[in-house]
């Protein structure tokens, strides 16, 4: 069964790329954003934002993407200008790249039928993917000042006293 | 030496003095200057960084610092005076070598005008000595409860009732842990 849909995903690609609507030699140029300064925020926003320039010259065509699993439109912002963004909690946010895969409408009907019956999306080839890198946020400093201040307070003081217990001894 | 049941010698009344637990005007003035200094820093500290209001918590600023400097000074007082006979123990050799070289070369002088002024430098140095290591140890002491208090012991307080009783019980502290001979 899955060697059949394989075929079958691979001879529609085939007939598709073939036809006028598809975008064929997909270029990406990609630009990404997320949150710095995560000190006072719950969630990590994810922005990126690519260009696509179809060999075949096709315009402007909507596009989905599919990121860890799950699918999400892209925005539209511009001209070929594509935006794809979300967000995610602060402690599970995780550092590094992630590869968000993108799909123009006939192969993301594939990707959509491939996770409805259950079978591994990576047989699915993405129009392109670009890749977001997370560098992590800040978030405070390892110590608070009130910690250090106290910290502080407490070895004067302490020099203090060990220099008064050597007085009195 | 006080132990003896004939009357003071004049060098012992002069030590006696020296050594009492009152505190000369200048010294006091010292005190209650550091003392005034140290107990106003947390108005800073609550303005700054607790958010007080500055204008309507006018009044208990005033009341709390001159509460607090009455305070510190006197643990300054109690400090100094504990401190002032180990210091002059601890210095005694030295203060007197130092001296009778520079002395020394007075042949003029009497052995009892000498010895008076090697006393009157033992009683200023260990004065000195003591009145600075108090002030030190008093406002090191001071500031560390005041940080404790306010920041971990009374933190789910308002600013102006953290403010009263961290200081208060700063000062209060440390009046009573100089009450102590140790």
């Amino acid at each position: 069964m899955e060697k059949l849909f394989c075929l079958l995903a691979v001879l529609s690609l085939a007939g598709l790329s073939a036809a006028s609507s598809a975008c064929t030699k997909p270029e990406v140029s990609a630009q990404s954003y997320t949150t710095p300064d995560a000190t006072i925020l719950t969630n990590i926003g994810f922005v990126a934002e690519f260009t696509l320039t179809c060999g075949n010259g096709i315009q402007n065509p909507p596009l989905f993407a599919e990121l860890g699993g799950k699918t999400q439109p892209v925005a539209r912002i511009g001209a070929n200008k594509y935006q794809v963004s979300w967000v995610e909690d602060v402690k599970k946010a995780r550092r590094g790249d992630y590869t968000i895969n993108i799909y123009d409408e006939e192969n993301y009907a594939a990707l959509r039928k491939a996770i409805r019956n259950n079978e591994d999306i990576s047989t699915v080839k993405p129009l392109a993917a670009v890749v977001l890198n997370y560098p992590g946020a800040y978030q405070g400093p390892w110590v608070n000042s009130e910690f250090m201040a106290f910290a502080l307070s407490i070895a004067v003081w302490y020099a203090a006293f060990s220099a008064k217990s050597k007085l009195l001894a | 030496m006080s132990n003896k049941s004939k009357a003071f010698t004049r060098e012992e009344e002069l030590l006696l003095q020296d050594f009492s637990r009152n505190v000369s005007t200048k010294s006091s003035a010292l005190f209650y200057g550091n003392a005034f200094i140290v107990s106003a820093i947390p108005i800073w500290l609550f303005w700054r960084i607790h958010m007080i209001d500055l204008y309507s918590s006018l009044i208990s600023f005033v009341v709390v610092t001159l509460i607090s400097t009455y305070l510190v000074a006197f643990a300054y007082k109690n400090t100094k005076f504990v401190l002032k006979h180990k210091v002059a123990v601890k210095r005694e050799d030295a203060v007197t070598r130092e001296m009778t070289k520079k002395l020394a070369e007075d042949k003029k002088m009497s052995k009892k005008e000498k010895d008076e002024r090697i006393l009157w430098k033992k009683n200023e140095v260990a004065d000195y000595e003591a009145t600075t290591f108090s002030i030190f140890y008093n406002n090191a002491l001071f500031l560390a409860i005041v940080i404790f208090a306010s920041f971990y012991v009374l933190k789910s307080f308002t600013p102006a009732f953290n403010y009263i009783l961290s200081v208060g019980v700063a000062g209060g502290l440390l009046a009573l842990l100089s009450t102590g001979t140790q």
